[in-house]
């Protein structure tokens, strides 16, 4: 890599060498049993220069041919990708426990092992089918540039994701759990999926109409989705978001915060620079159903006359080879502030209403206008503060700014969820179809 | 290729192993409004090695052939554990071995194409809707991917194939004040860059969809008899229906597996429905799956009765099915799973007039926008669509996104139409990404459908 930034810089004036390497085991149960284990160890080397400010971009899985990948970033100035900006000088930034050394060591075997004994209590205790996929995932990022930063970070993941599913379906209760390093399935977990599972064994059919929703932690993406879009600096410049001109105006709920923080330890793999080895920041994006900032990248920073508010990440719309995509404007570490409420409470203070505990199809609404329509899979019906059964073929469908001005409570407690972690949330007055 | 591959064979002590090799290109161009924003052209490459051993089946992915005798312990070391812990012993299906080199006919090869042209075609294009007020901004690019494969089994198999996918596509997005609408627009295909030019009016007419959206009535929420065209069908066909034919989703989920049985009446006695990735000079096109298996045409629902299902050589042994070279990568990072190639419902005698006619009052919904199943129940969206009354069409609709379920709705598809069409757009990510994944269908009616609105 350092003989690569050389041979780069000779013949560009900015240049920044970008490398990843990581290993990644897969372990897959079905119905109660191990069914799959995947191994993936990938490396690779992404190159991005600038010249008479016009961007060139090139990667490779195996730096062999330096002089080739060099060309190659060459061959792609011509296209004239327009990019004014520098790329940092990023120097003593904070140590973040972002890696646990144990994760190298952790055996597939005890993996599998600690997932036998979660099948086996939930089996105990529901006759629903078991599916759980665990990974173990580690990786180093390094990334130099010619203002002269070099900087590095590994991450470790230890994740698990349990699902109980209902019969003739995918449709299922599920709950993440997420870690640096190997820990054991807490009860309440288990308790959690179990409970929840029971209770909505029933099918129901009740009417549709404007009802109270509840979102759990595991489908809040559905609304979160939609905010990201709005407030990404690539939406604003384009012009393609209900959110331009809206800083400073109170666009939510006051109860509703999101925030987004890669630099806290306790909640996902945290993260003291971005893609772009910009230094990361605690960026509030919503405070108090205020809107309050955008968040940005180098490129769209520079073009806005803005500051890079290091949310520069490799983060495609559904690729996942991460060498191969330049950085954009990205949210990694969202985190919802919880509120005063417990589940149960909030569940008790339900008169009729919905909870949408799986969502299909989050991806197919109008999302730059904030729409959504879902589809339950599944949506469990609540009656009198209790869980009374769950319901096929029905819809929620609204507009995150109508929706999220109608927040009537928000739970205690944290979760993680498509990243970030975030409590359960109630809405009032949220359109249902059903049949 | 093939002996460095049996330099790495040697070493592997299992009862079956098979190596794939892969050197994929990939060029992209995006531009976003006026803007180009991306223009890259680049190659990576990496190895997949499946084992088998004492009834275990497991698989690791890696760049660098330096690599490989860390990958061999490690891929034994996760066979041995899913034997050790699973009850069920892995057998792949007998398969005709294959030695065969094969490289598919392209109208223009792409990758002997300057990328000029690419950028010209592809900025000529993006300027169409950019030229018209109340366009927002774009997002249209260029693909191209291909992938040399060189596959290499403990059983002999020694087969290279080339797959080469192009495509322009992208969103156009409108607006007026506080409305933003967006429509899909995409051409392309796997038989080369020619299927590529004059296509100005496919850009032309979705610019024109995109305006007239900002003018359309939202859909209400109801239940609702529908014409689907033949976008949604197709998405239908894959999302609601394709998924369940796939063996893997089904194998280890036993009531969707009673629900699955062969012979049983899925859908009503029109629906015929069939996968063939065998159809030349369509996107889902190829000839070897990544377990080295010949492709084969395989009829699903014949009369609305079940009648076949798509196969790896696993699952085909755990079900007594024949194997049909289904069992498909997105590419050297990933083991094959089985998916869908070219799945379609087959056409009747029908015109579009006829089933309007036939639907009298309701909605004729157009061009997919994405879509997602739980087994049962599906959603999906479209991206316009028209009021019909008394077989008439009337005003636009917008925010159409359906749910429904599965057996239900194949029983209430009620009268199908004669205009076959297949997509020229894939993209169905069932945890890997299979961008040849095309469906199709003629127009079709369906009674009785759940619409979302918003």
């Amino acid at each position: 890599m350092d003989k690569l930034i050389k041979l780069a810089e000779k013949c560009c004036e900015k240049v920044e060498v970008y490398s990843l390497d990581e290993h990644l085991n897969r372990i897959n149960f079905e119905n109660g049993r191990l069914k799959e284990i995947e191994t993936s160890i990938q490396s690779g080397v992404a190159l991005r220069i600038i010249k008479d400010n016009k961007l060139g971009f090139a990667y490779t899985k195996n730096l062999q041919d330096r002089e080739g990948l060099i060309e190659n970033a060459l061959n792609s100035l011509k296209g004239g990708v327009q990019a004014e900006f520098d790329f940092p000088e990023t120097k003593n930034l904070p140590e973040l426990k972002s890696y646990d050394e144990s994760i190298e060591e952790l055996s597939n075997e005890t993996v599998v092992k600690e997932c036998e004994r979660v099948v086996k209590k939930i089996s105990e205790r529901s006759k629903g089918q078991v599916n759980i996929t665990a990974i173990i995932d580690y990786f180093k990022i390094r990334i130099l540039n010619s203002s002269g930063t070099d900087v590095a970070t590994r991450i470790s993941n230890y994740y698990l994701r349990t699902s109980l599913l209902f019969p003739n379906s995918y449709a299922s209760i599920e709950r993440i759990l997420q870690d640096r390093k190997f820990v054991h399935t807490p009860d309440d977990y288990i308790d959690y999926i179990v409970d929840t599972y029971n209770r909505s064994s029933k099918e129901v059919s009740p009417p549709g109409g404007r009802m109270k929703v509840l979102f759990l932690p595991e489908t809040l993406y559905v609304l979160l989705w939609r905010i990201a879009y709005a407030t990404s600096a690539e939406s604003i410049y384009r012009n393609a978001s209900p959110a331009v001109n809206k800083i400073g105006k109170k666009i939510f709920h006051e109860d509703f915060t999101l925030i987004n923080d890669p630099l806290n330890e306790d909640f996902g793999p945290a993260r003291a620079f971005d893609d772009e080895a910009t230094p990361t920041q605690m960026l509030p994006i919503i405070e108090n159903g205020v809107l309050k900032n955008f968040y940005y990248d180098l490129n769209y920073a520079q073009k806005m006359n803005k500051k890079s508010s290091g949310n520069g990440f490799k983060t495609g719309r559904w690729e996942s080879e991460k060498i191969a995509i330049k950085p954009g404007p990205a949210l990694e570490h969202l985190f919802i502030t919880p509120g005063k409420a417990s589940f149960s409470e909030i569940l008790s203070s339900i008169d009729q209403g919905i909870i949408v505990a799986g969502a299909l199809g989050a991806h197919s609404g109008n999302i730059p206008n904030g729409d959504f329509s879902i589809g339950l899979a599944p949506g469990l019906y609540v009656k009198d503060g209790r869980i009374v059964g769950r319901l096929k073929d029905a819809m929620v469908a609204g507009n995150i700014y109508e929706v999220l001005q109608n927040v009537i409570a928000v739970e205690n407690r944290v979760y993680p969820g498509m990243v970030g972690y975030f409590p359960a949330i109630l809405f009032d007055n949220v359109n249902v179809a059903s049949r | 290729m093939f002996e460095t591959l049996k330099n790495i064979g040697i070493k592997v002590d299992a009862d079956y192993f098979d190596i794939r090799y892969e050197k994929k290109s990939e060029t992209k161009i995006i531009f976003d409004g006026k803007e180009l924003t991306q223009l890259t052209s680049n190659s990576t490459d990496g190895y997949v090695l499946r084992v088998l051993k004492d009834g275990g089946l497991a698989s690791i992915a890696f760049t660098r052939f330096e690599e490989a005798e860390k990958a061999i312990k490690q891929v034994l070391e996760n066979a041995r554990l899913i034997a050790k812990n699973s009850q069920k012993k892995v057998v792949l299906a007998p398969v005709e071995v294959k030695k065969e080199r094969f490289i598919p006919h392209l109208n223009q090869d792409p990758r002997k194409l300057s990328i000029d042209e690419k950028l010209e075609l592809t900025r000529r294009y993006n300027e169409i809707p950019l030229r018209v007020k109340k366009i927002a901004t774009t997002h249209i690019g260029y693909l191209e991917v291909s992938r040399e494969k060189y596959f290499i089994s403990s059983e002999g198999a020694e087969i290279a194939e080339e797959l080469v996918t192009t495509r322009i596509n992208g969103t156009i997005t409108s607006r007026d004040g506080n409305l933003i609408q967006t429509v899909r627009v995409g051409i392309g295909g796997s038989d080369g860059f020619g299927r590529l030019r004059n296509q100005d009016e496919h850009f032309e007419k979705k610019t024109s969809i995109a305006l007239q959206l900002l003018r359309a009535e939202p859909i209400p929420a109801g239940n609702y008899n529908v014409i689907l065209n033949q976008s949604m069908a197709g998405v239908f066909t894959h999302e609601a229906f394709g998924h369940f034919s796939e063996a893997d989703l089904i194998e280890d989920n036993p009531t969707m597996r009673e629900k699955m049985k062969l012979n049983a009446q899925l859908g009503s006695e029109i629906l015929n429905i069939k996968d063939d990735p065998t159809i030349p000079h369509q996107l889902g096109f190829y000839k070897y799956d990544d377990e080295g298996v010949e492709a084969k045409p395989t009829q699903l629902l014949k009369n609305g009765v079940l009648v076949g299902r798509l196969h790896s050589r696993r699952t085909a042994t755990v079900f007594g099915e024949p194997p049909n070279g289904h069992c498909v990568a997105e590419d050297f990072r990933y083991a094959p799973i089985i998916r869908m190639g070219t799945i379609f419902i087959e056409p009747d005698r029908f015109t579009l007039d006829q089933l309007l006619e036939e639907l009298g009052d309701g909605y004729y919904i157009i061009d997919a926008k994405g879509g997602q199943t739980s087994g049962e129940n599906f959603t999906f969206g479209a991206q316009y669509g028209y009021v019909v009354k008394k077989g008439k069409l009337g005003s636009m609709v917008r925010d159409i996104n359906i749910s429904g379920n599965l057996y239900k709705t194949l029983m209430n598809i009620s009268m199908i139409g004669n205009d076959l069409e297949l997509c020229q757009i894939g993209g169905c990510g069932k945890g890997q990404l299979n961008i040849r994944s095309c469906n199709g269908s003629p127009h079709i009616l369906i009674k009785d459908v759940v619409i979302g609105g918003i």
